[in-house]
């Protein structure tokens, strides 16, 4: 049986990985010179914590770090979908970026209190690191959100585009009860998913993007039923919220987009195996 | 018989790549050295997780504490963070030396970091990604020299 530290080792170094190799795609082409150092710096650090937790993966499953980021088959990468996405437009990116950092802050946050202490130091550092990101992200959502006409059309409507991917975020991870009950989550992607919802719930309803919840699918029931043991309980505590699009990358179903990124990341490493650099 | 005093004194001639007025042991990379009869272990703290200096520097220190000890193992570890905290007053004027404004001592990066130029206060941040991950780049509205200073890391 796999370590259950795996599971989430993979999901928060592959969502980092990925993520940075995406933003790295940026560097040369983003509308000014201040930014493109903005986004290929962040590209920069997401990429240096993938490596950070690798490093500790790598004691638990025995391969190199490299090997862990550059020798896995398509199928074993455990990022939620929306670390994938190919860039489209600056917008579009800002809005990812805006709803991953949020996110990753919340887990990050709730991290500092695991019980597995190698995590809990690397996690230390990415928060100290991940704050220039977060505050960076803010800075452009009330940019946009304030902005001309046509950038706060068009970033709204990529906030609406993405959020059901940046929900599955917080897919449950594999054997999530047990990471739960040795204290290496100290709380589990289901609070951390309404913590999330809350925080970002707040910043959008201020800037008046209600609508980009609201878009998502069918509200909650919360209708009554009831259980095996003939308690009646609402379903909400029942269902989980299944992200209406986008979930699947943490059992490491990808959309269309991750092949051609992952054939371009690792192109070096499968060329040349063992190659030092 | 070497101590670890004597090799953190041989450390102190090691500079960072990327600011070269600046030593190691001042901005306080410099976290333990352990010392036995055949072998040195020193223990490094990257400034910022994705420096690109990183394996200079560990090879840089390596090459400092070669003929102190036969063998010699040099590894960086994420505990404890490094913060601005760790910098000490020589580092301030080297990294003034070198045109980068040291970090302020509180959080609060919008006002009052000084100019290395003219010294005014009157400088505003005009992006947090700066050369390297722990600079960021700002503008002197009194001299009008764009100028870089040091993340308020902590």
């Amino acid at each position: 049986m796999s370590d259950p530290r795996a599971s989430l080792l993979f999901a928060l170094a592959d969502d980092e990985l990925i993520l940075g190799h995406r933003l790295s795609e940026w560097t040369g082409w983003v509308p000014y010179i201040e930014e493109d150092l903005a986004l290929s710096s962040i590209a920069q650090d997401e990429i240096a914590h993938a490596r950070m937790l690798l490093d500790i993966l790598s004691v638990i499953d025995g391969r190199d770090p490299d090997a862990l980021a550059l020798g896995r088959a398509p199928g074993e990468y455990r990022n939620a979908i929306l670390c994938e996405q190919p860039n489209t437009d600056f917008a579009f990116t800002l809005a990812c970026h805006w709803l991953y950092d949020h996110a990753d802050n919340v887990r990050l946050r709730a991290l500092q209190e695991s019980s597995f202490k190698e995590l809990r130091e690397a996690v230390a550092v990415m928060l100290l690191e991940e704050r220039y990101h977060l505050e960076h992200a803010d800075a452009w959502f009330r940019r946009l959100a304030d902005g001309p006409v046509d950038a706060r059309h068009r970033f709204g409507e990529a906030l609406a585009n993405a959020i059901g991917m940046a929900e599955a975020l917080f897919e449950p991870l594999d054997d999530e009860s047990v990471l739960v009950s040795e204290g290496i989550l100290p709380t589990g992607t289901e609070e951390w998913h309404d913590e999330w919802m809350a925080r970002i719930g707040g910043m959008l309803d201020e800037v008046g993007f209600d609508q980009v919840l609201t878009s998502q699918g069918e509200p909650e029931t919360g209708e009554m039923v009831p259980t095996s043991t003939g308690e009646i309980e609402s379903t909400e505590q029942i269902a989980r919220r299944v992200p209406s699009s986008g979930a699947g990358g943490r059992r490491g179903e990808h959309s269309e987009h991750f092949e051609p990124l992952w054939l371009e990341m690792t192109a070096l490493y499968r060329a040349h195996p063992g190659a030092r650099w | 018989m070497v101590t670890a005093a004597h090799v953190r004194e041989a450390l102190a001639a090691v500079k960072d790549p990327e600011i070269p007025t600046c030593s190691i042991t001042d901005l306080g990379i410099v976290h333990d050295v352990r010392v036995t009869a055949e072998r040195i272990e020193i223990d490094l703290l990257p400034t910022f997780a994705g420096c690109p200096a990183l394996d200079v520097i560990k090879r840089d220190v390596e090459q400092a504490a070669r003929d102190l000890a036969p063998e010699i193992e040099v590894r960086f570890v994420n505990a404890p963070p490094w913060t601005i905290d760790r910098l000490n007053d020589d580092a301030n004027d080297a990294l003034k030396a070198y045109g980068i404004s040291p970090p302020l001592l509180q959080i609060g990066r919008a006002h009052n970091v000084t100019c290395p130029y003219c010294g005014s206060d009157q400088t505003v941040e005009e992006s947090a990604f700066g050369p390297t991950p722990c600079r960021t780049v700002r503008y002197c509205n009194s001299c009008r020299n764009p100028f870089e200073g040091f993340k308020t890391k902590r």
